[in-house]
Parts: C-alpha cells; structure tokens; sequence
C-alpha cells in the first residue's frame, strides 16, 4: 500500500478524478428523469437507502421540540383560530352549495363526473426525511423508493399544490427536485386569464413567472397552475400565486413572482403521483413492462 | 486504513446530518460540514493523493443525496483540496483566523464554480443576485465553523495513529556514548 502510494503520481490521480468527474456530468446531463442511469442500485442506491433512515433519527428530536411548540403553546391561539375557522367553514358550505346548485343546473355536474376518471391517479403517501445537503440546489429525499412503484418522472405533490419531481429512485428512497430548484420549470397558466408562462425556480423561496406572450393579462393575486403541457406535470395542479408583477418595458419578457402554492418550509408528507407524463412515457416506454407500469395503466384513463 | 475509514464515514454522515438540519434552518445559514471536512485534510493529511482520493469520494457521497449533477461535488471538492494544499504551502494558515479567512474566500470560490458549471451544462440558472445574497451568510458560517472542521480531521488523524501504532512493537537500538 505504501509502495503504491508512493509510486502513484499525484497530477494524474488529480487528471483521472477530474476528467472521470467531467464524463460523469455530461452523461447525467444527457440522461432525463426516468431514464435507466437515475435508478440508482449497488453502494449508490445502498448511500440513499441509508440516508432515509438516519435523517430521520437525526431529525427526530428536531422535530420532537417543534411538535411540542405547535401543539402546546400554540394552543394558547387555538380558541381564537377555531371560532376563526367555524365562521369560515359555514360560509365555505354555503357558498359551495350555491355552486353545486349552479352546477346542477347548467348540466356540467353529470360531464364532470364522466372526466373525473381521468384525474383519478394512484397515489403513495411519503414523508419527507431529508433536504439537499447543499444550499444551491433545492432537492429532498423521501421514505419512499422502487420497491413502492416510485420511479423518476413521477410528480411529487402535496394537498397544497405541486411540490416536484422525482429524479432518482433506489430501493427504499427517492430524491425529489423541488419546484424552487435552479434547474426546475414547469409550464403553467393563470387560472383567471389563461395567459401561459414558465414558473422557473430561482433557488430562492419564490418563482419566477415569465410569459409567453408580452403583455398577458395577469394581476396581484391570481393562481398560476399546472398547463400539462409540458407533458411531465398533470394539468390543473396549483403552482403558486402572483405577488408582483414586473413591467416589461422595452424588455423581451414580461415576468412575474410567484410565491409557491406548497409552504416548502413546513413540508413534511408528501404524495408521489404513480404515473408518469406522457413525456417520461414516450421517452422510456420499455418501463411499462415491469411491476410500475401494471401500477400506472391502472389509474391511467382508457 | 482506520483513519480512512473513520473519515469517510464521517463524510457519509455529513451530508446527512446536514440534510436533517435543513429541514428546519435555511441551509445557507448551515455550515457545509463536507467542505470543512475537506479543507481539513488539504490542511492536515499526510498524503496528497490518499486525501485527493479521499476528498473526490466525499464529493462522490454528496453527489448522490443532492440535486446537482453527478459529479459537481466531487469536481469542487478536488478543487477545494487542491487550494487547501497549495494555500498550506505558500501561506501561513495555522492560526484560527487565517484558516476562516481561507475558508470564507474557498465557500465563495466554490459556490461561483458551482453556479457556474450549472450554467455550463444548461441545466439551471447560473450565478445571479439570489445566489449571491445566499452566499454571504453561507461563507460566514463555513469561516466560524472552518476552525473546528480542521481539528476534527487533525484529531481524527492523529487519535487513529497512536490506534494504528499500538499494535506494532516498536524496535530502537540505542548507542552507549561512554564506551
């Protein structure tokens, strides 16, 4: 051992690590999500396994402290917010049954629950044990991997909205990239306009949305969804609402901000959408073949 | 071989600790466990290669558990090796102050390459004001913690080989001056 370390030179150990470094990022660059390299196996997978487990012991007494926070001296707001939310909640039944009486009437009701099937995806509830170990990117692992039907492709959301992507699986845990990730965008429209755009991540706690088309009708306060277009997000998923709108000016793109629909901060479960945009299928239709595809085909629409 | 044990798995939990933490403080306000860790054996460890292996694995393990290419870690931890070395060499960063210093340029320096190689192979936004305003906390904290981080590996380094030497017998011949 001694003899090899003395005889290795040092410049081409440093040459060999940095040029098998290089390949490395070209081939994962050219690889999409769902493809055969992101299913992680061997020492790597075992790395992403073993993490799942140990976040969690690590994290536990974290969150030990801040459940003893929300539910006990958050408790002292508790009668407050609760005659709060049972003003609300009458109000909500009323309103949603003037909507339903409105539906009923316009015929709508019977057509909706004939296209409801196509919105009825499998779903896999996760718990969210980890987050990027690097503040520049914004990715998280969860408790849920191969074994579970999750492969990469698969839409990760939350009751709040869209939470990301699963870009690599092993056999217990997957890694997610989250909406706010530097390298995620997602094609989305504003519920009220239907003027469409990008929300892009920014790395920050809030997106960027920048619209196909200058000057699009957009205000303070709309809800951006998913489009679907992009064929790897299901349309009709919220995205975010707009806080600031900036003027284009004489610049090419008119922009927006959006703060996320999903409160990333506070994210702990999460639900991993058992079916792959047509994308993701089209790209790896091989896939379908095995365990996950029987899973998928099943809540996918005839 | 124990010391290159106990360092990577000291690199294998030091992602996950740091993944945990970040589920409840901002990260950039976290001090990059991995990083320091590196910077320790650039400063400390005996042999260069074995510590650029060493480094270059500890990037490895970080690629796996993070969202960046496979890859980006582990080309900026030979880089942060390297500079550790090379700084070791031509300067003098034995004290608390000069190593925080280091580090604190080294967290900038490394985010830089980072946003930058993201924007090289086009799969994200490259360095921008966000990235900027992040960092400046971020190499704070590296600079408060680089200290500790470099006495971890030298007192991993130096325990482990009074460890490693406990087991050989230990042969001295000794000369008798008045003879």
């Amino acid at each position: 051992m001694a003899e090899f370390r003395n005889r290795t030179p040092v410049t081409a150990l440093v040459v060999g690590l940095v040029a098998f470094a290089v390949v490395a990022m070209v081939v994962d660059r050219r690889s999409a999500p769902g493809g055969p390299e992101r299913e992680l196996s061997g020492w790597t997978g075992a790395i992403l396994d073993i993490a799942a487990p140990v976040q969690k012991m690590i994290a536990f007494p974290f969150d030990l402290t801040q459940n003893a926070w929300r539910h006990y001296v958050s408790l002292l707001e508790a009668s407050d917010t609760n005659a709060g939310l049972r003003a609300r909640l009458t109000a909500l039944e009323e309103e949603n049954l003037q909507l339903r009486e409105a539906l009923i009437a316009s015929g709508r009701l019977a057509r909706i629950a004939e296209i409801r099937a196509d919105f009825e995806v499998p779903m896999l509830p996760s718990e969210l044990v980890g987050v990027d170990p690097s503040p520049w990117f914004r990715s998280a692992l969860i408790d849920r991997g191969r074994e579970q039907g999750v492969r990469s492709g698969m839409p990760v959301i939350s009751e709040q909205g869209l939470v990301g992507l699963v870009t690599a699986t092993s056999t217990h845990a997957a890694k997610a990239m989250l909406l706010l990730d530097r390298q995620s965008a997602v094609d989305g429209i504003i519920q009220r306009s239907r003027s469409r755009g990008i929300a892009r991540g920014r790395g920050t706690s809030d997106l960027e949305f920048e619209f196909v088309v200058r000057g699009s009708d957009v205000r303070i306060g709309d809800v951006v969804i998913s489009s679907g277009l992009g064929g790897v997000y299901p349309k009709g998923i919220r995205i975010g609402k707009v806080v600031s709108v900036s003027d284009p000016g004489s610049g090419l793109m008119q922009t927006a901000t959006l703060v996320p629909a999903v409160d990333f901060g506070r994210l702990e479960q999460v639900f991993v959408m058992l079916r792959r945009g047509p994308t993701m299928e089209m790209l790896y239709p091989n896939e379908q073949q095995d365990g996950l595809g029987a899973i998928a085909s099943e809540g996918s629409a005839p | 071989m124990k010391r290159i044990l106990a360092l990577l798995a000291l690199g294998v939990l030091a992602p996950m600790i740091q993944g945990a933490i970040g589920t409840f403080i901002p990260l950039q306000y976290c001090p990059d466990l991995g990083l320091l860790l590196v910077v320790g054996l650039g400063l400390c460890w005996r042999s260069t290669a074995g510590g650029v292996l060493l480094a270059a694995a500890l990037g490895l393990i970080a690629d796996l558990l993070s969202g960046s290419l496979f890859g980006q870690h582990m080309l900026m931890r030979i880089f942060s090796f390297g500079a550790a070395r090379v700084c070791s060499r031509q300067l003098n960063l034995r004290g608390a102050m000069p190593r925080m210093t280091f580090v604190v340029a080294l967290t900038v320096v490394t985010a830089l390459g980072t946003g930058a190689l993201t924007s090289f192979f086009g799969v994200g936004r490259g360095v921008d004001g966000e990235m900027l305003r992040d960092m400046v906390p971020h190499a704070l904290i590296n600079g408060v913690f680089a200290p500790v981080g470099v006495w971890l590996v030298e007192w991993i380094s130096s325990w482990l080989s009074e460890v490693d030497a406990g087991y050989q017998v230990l042969q001295l011949r000794t000369r008798n001056r008045l003879s």
